[in-house]
């Protein structure tokens, strides 16, 4: 599993941290956000492919984590016990707003990335206009296929391939078991390889 | 055991050995066509690393002190809450003492009606005969006297010199 530190220096500090967290230590738990952070607010973003949205449930999250931070008992990794936070707010976000919008609101967002020319499917370095249009046509792609999965599958398919997360940690996250992580990767796999079959083929 | 989309899963990701693994493959009607989607799930997660992995959050600054803030507020805004919660309960309670005193003094007060209600009646039957000793003319030397036990809810009147009783009462 990826976070902004160096695994050495997770490991070392980061029960410390939970226990000084604990305490009421609002530094402490500034150190674990900057850790944890960017991989939240960007496993939140490929699931709901809005910056704006993300960055708030990413803020909902943290703040929740805050709140029940005593209940952390040290069972699992502050980043598994904390994913299982950020994916409750983000399925009861995505069920939300699927059902106030049909499921439609994940078109209207690609077609809205489409068109803003600072979104961020322009990548991050230098690239020749040619390029930059093809990745950014590619992105939406695939945030369109994403956009057809259900919440759950959207869940298991970004936490295996992005987060390379085993199945054991995905159903921890997700408060449900090994073989239920496993049949919904097999139909989130299946759907996505129907979906951007043209695209992975020429890469 | 494991359903057919658990072991495929399993089977993509390399996750079946041994035994496992041989049976699950000798389960399959077509080998190289698995082979085959097996290397497309590769692809698969190759694209989605790759496009999706890198993601950076901008202003990563900005985003921790808004949520210092908020969390600052958070911790002042407890003490409200909670003032809100004992305000709240408070008003239960006074609801419920309002009540409680509301019924305790609906019931003294009907107590008293009560015990006062009987002897307005008695008074009615009273003032015949007080009426009746006040008129000179027909009860010159007359002398009441009232004796009232309340536990007992009795009255006596001792009456002397009466000429004659009211008509009212002589009629009932």
């Amino acid at each position: 599993m990826q976070t902004e530190a160096t695994p050495a220096q997770a490991d070392v500090s980061e029960l410390d941290l939970v226990k000084r967290c604990q305490a009421g230590d609002t530094e402490a738990f500034d150190e674990l956000v900057t850790r944890y952070r960017t991989r939240i607010f960007s496993m939140i973003y490929n699931m709901i492919h809005s910056e704006q949205d993300a960055w708030d449930l990413a803020q909902d999250s943290f703040v929740k984590a805050w709140r029940s931070i005593k209940r952390f008992r040290g069972r699992s990794s502050f980043y598994t016990w904390i994913y299982r936070i950020v994916m409750n707010v983000t399925i009861d976000w995505l069920r939300k707003k699927q059902v106030k919008g049909a499921g439609a609101e994940f078109d209207d967002a690609v077609e809205l990335k489409e068109i803003d020319p600072a979104s961020r499917t322009v990548p991050k370095a230098d690239a020749l206009p040619f390029e930059t249009m093809e990745r950014s046509e590619i992105r939406a792609r695939i945030e369109k296929a994403i956009a057809q999965l259900s919440p759950e599958h959207r869940a298991v398919i970004l936490m295996k391939e992005t987060e390379q997360m085993q199945y054991h940690e995905m159903a921890e996250t997700l408060g449900c078991s090994i073989g239920t992580v496993m049949s919904r990767l097999f139909y989130a796999r299946k759907k996505l390889q129907n979906l951007l079959r043209d695209v992975y083929e020429n890469i | 055991m494991k359903t057919f989309e658990e072991k495929w899963t399993a089977w993509l990701d390399g996750q079946l050995s041994g035994e496992e693994l041989v049976e699950f493959e000798a389960s399959l009607p077509d080998k190289a066509a698995a082979e085959a989607e097996k290397r497309d799930a590769k692809k698969l997660g190759v694209l989605l690393r790759r496009e999706l992995g890198a993601d950076v959050l901008r202003n990563e600054d900005f985003f921790s002190h808004q949520l210092r803030e908020r969390l600052a507020r958070e911790s002042v805004e407890p003490p409200r809450k909670q003032a809100a919660e004992v305000s709240a309960w408070w008003t239960i309670r006074r609801l419920f003492w309002t009540g409680t005193v509301s019924l305790a003094l609906f019931l003294v007060f009907a107590v008293f009606v009560m015990r006062e209600k009987n002897p307005a009646e008695q008074s009615q039957y009273l003032t015949q005969i007080l009426n009746a000793r006040v008129d000179p003319a027909i009860s010159p030397n007359a002398t009441i006297s009232m004796f009232e036990a309340k536990e007992d809810h009795v009255t006596v009147l001792w009456t002397e010199g009466l000429q004659s009783l009211p008509a009212d009462y002589a009629a009932k």
